[in-house]
């Protein structure tokens, strides 16, 4: 007999009921309107337009073809995440009535987190197989969630803090190291993987500077602190805990493996990277976004790790 | 914009906590997957393959103008149902042990084809002269209250239920009525549109039915009682108040709409009259009917509001 599942039972947005009048379907934020028309103008799919002949596993060790298996796999998780976290945000705009361009980009959005899960779980399967869970249990708490779907539906929570902490914050981070990743990875196959998700990425973090330039005139100081606290909280304590990059998370068992798979994808060219090189990444962007964030009043600490010291 | 929310004193809507893994992410209903890569094979752009350029409004008169935009309208208020729906079944979905991944990767690009939908509507709505932002009768406006996102993502609804009634039934009529709208439309624009749209409506309503053909077999006697119900209260409250049909409102509630459906159906501009549309209702819910019950679901028969 299987086990009951566990139920949340807390007050969310979704106990409010229904308004839908009036309706406003008219272009409010133009340049979100033109990330729904652009995103809709570049779909892509995952099965076709990624040329899956030329992956050529006689190239690779049988360690670097499972490393990459785990690293390709550990993607897929994530990405899946989102699947489900980038649709709660839509239906927070969708019930609080936000702008109809930020609900359509958000449903071309979800789409784009099924295809990157997808090519992920495709890249994994052609290297080998997919892995369906961590092979260390103690990780699966890191790769789960960052919260985010939780937040969204929660009304007590601030949206411009989650956008803000999410996108400006940790798809930034990611942004950029995936933009590294270009730089550092040879196989042909990783590499058009790669530049497809990233051009898809480009428009995700632009949509959160895009909705803040649009939101911040309207904040109080009160609320603009509540949105620093939560960028802080994203940077230090998800981020620099490993979310993204396991090597920033504190040595245990489970972030050691997965901290050798990536060295040995890396080595492999097939899409990893490494401390020594994701290090000085991940500094400038967190100082990017330090002073990106600093016009609207918001100030980010100095912030130190074990393993990069203050920045 | 200030955020709409606050808190009431309705009790928590129960949410399922994600248990991520194992996570399994393989083809396990391969109709489903077909649907969803022949979505990501039909991709459209509705700004790029609708002739915008020759959609030239000035050969109708001012009363056909007002009636389609009046028709495109309503036609843009029913789509936004998808809009936070959709991500609201995506989740479910996600969150219940043991969902296939077809369908989540499915969901996900349905919610763009009904964003274009929407979008598409709008646009001829303002075309003819401009979008109406809301029903001018009260109660009509409070039928699309429908909180199916609510709905979708409470543990306590019955998934397998929850898309019998919409993704099936609800899916399947609508696109009955679509191409109906497209087989009376002679305008090139509204037409293609009507096409683009038809086109994507076919995999939605055909989601619904591989679904619950695919999960039929495990059904108890107890969950074909309460796939039965759930139908019964959506036909019973909701398409039959006049959701997708106007006419079938209580107490003339969408008046205005039924005639300006008339208007816009007459002019060829993608609309039918009332007994057009009872007719295809009349003959889809029969299909259905018989479409349920080899699913062992007996599908009440609530009379259909009469044209």
């Amino acid at each position: 007999m299987s086990a009951q599942p566990a139920i949340m039972r807390e007050p969310t947005i979704l106990d409010h009921g229904e308004n839908r009048f009036p309706l406003d379907l008219g272009v409010r934020i133009p340049r979100i309107r033109n990330l729904f028309h652009s995103a809709t103008k570049n779909q892509w799919d995952p099965k076709t337009d990624i040329d899956w002949h030329l992956l050529e596993l006689s190239k690779y060790t049988e360690e670097q073809l499972m490393a990459a298996r785990e690293y390709w796999s550990r993607r897929a998780w994530a990405e899946y995440g989102a699947i489900s976290e980038s649709p709660a945000l839509q239906i927070r705009f969708c019930q609080d009535r936000l702008e109809p361009d930020l609900q359509m980009f958000f449903a071309i959005r979800s789409q784009e987190e099924a295809r990157h899960a997808e090519v992920c779980y495709l890249m994994a399967e052609h290297l080998g197989g997919f892995v369906e869970q961590p092979f260390v249990v103690d990780y699966q708490a890191s790769v789960s969630t960052h919260g985010i779907r939780k937040m969204a539906l929660d009304p007590s929570f601030s949206l411009e803090a989650i956008i803000v902490a999410l996108v400006c914050g940790a798809e930034e981070i990611a942004f950029d190291v995936f933009r590294h990743l270009l730089d550092v990875t040879t196989d042909p196959v990783a590499l058009q993987v790669v530049k497809a998700v990233m051009r898809d990425e480009v428009r995700h973090c632009a949509f959160g500077w895009y909705f803040m330039a649009h939101r911040i005139k309207s904040l109080t100081p009160d609320e603009i602190k509540v949105i620093e606290n939560a960028l802080i909280i994203m940077i230090e304590k998800v981020e620099m805990n490993g979310y993204h990059s396991a090597w920033l998370a504190p040595d245990n068992p489970a972030s050691n493996a997965e901290v050798n798979a990536d060295r040995l994808t890396w080595e492999a060219g097939l899409g990893a990277t490494v401390e020594e090189l994701e290090k000085p990444v991940f500094v400038a962007t967190v100082q990017r976004i330090r002073r990106q964030v600093e016009p609207w009043g918001v100030e980010l600490p100095v912030f130190e790790h074990p393993k990069i010291g203050k920045f | 914009m200030a955020a709409a929310t606050q808190t009431n004193a309705a009790p928590p809507t129960p949410i399922l906590i994600e248990k991520r893994f194992p996570l399994d992410l393989s083809e396990s209903i391969t109709t489903i997957r077909d649907l969803y890569d022949d979505s990501k094979k039909a991709r459209w752009d509705p700004a790029a393959d609708i002739p915008w350029q020759s959609f030239d409004v000035s050969g109708y008169s001012q009363d056909v103008r007002r009636a389609a935009a009046l028709t495109w309208s309503r036609r843009s208020w029913v789509e936004y149902t998808g809009l936070p729906e959709t991500p609201a079944l995506l989740i479910r979905f996600c969150l219940e042990v043991g969902r296939e991944a077809d369908p989540k990767y499915f969901l996900a690009v349905r919610n763009t084809e009904e964003a274009w939908h929407v979008e598409v509507c709008h646009k001829i709505a303002e075309a003819f002269g401009g979008y109406v932002d809301a029903p001018s009768n009260d109660n009509y406006a409070a039928l699309f209250n429908q909180a199916f996102s609510k709905q979708a993502l409470g543990a306590d609804t019955f998934l397998d239920g929850y898309v019998a009634a919409h993704c099936a039934l609800e899916d399947g009529l609508e696109l009955q009525l679509w191409r109906g709208y497209l087989d009376n439309a002679t305008d090139p624009a509204v037409k293609r549109a009507l096409e683009l749209c038809v086109d994507d409506k076919k995999r939605h309503a055909a989601f619904g039915w591989f679904y619950v053909e695919k999960r039929a077999a495990q059904w108890s006697d107890a969950d074909r009682t309460a796939v039965a119900d759930t139908i019964t209260h959506h036909l019973g409250e909701v398409e039959f108040k006049g959701y997708h049909c106007a006419w079938m409102a209580a107490d003339n509630a969408a008046e205005e709409i039924v005639v300006a459906d008339r208007i816009t159906a007459a002019a060829g501009l993608g609309a039918l009259t009332p007994e057009a549309e009872a007719a295809i209702v009349s003959d889809y819910l029969a299909l259905a009917r018989d479409r349920f019950a080899a699913l062992g679901i007996d599908m009440p028969t609530i009379p259909i509001p009469a044209a």
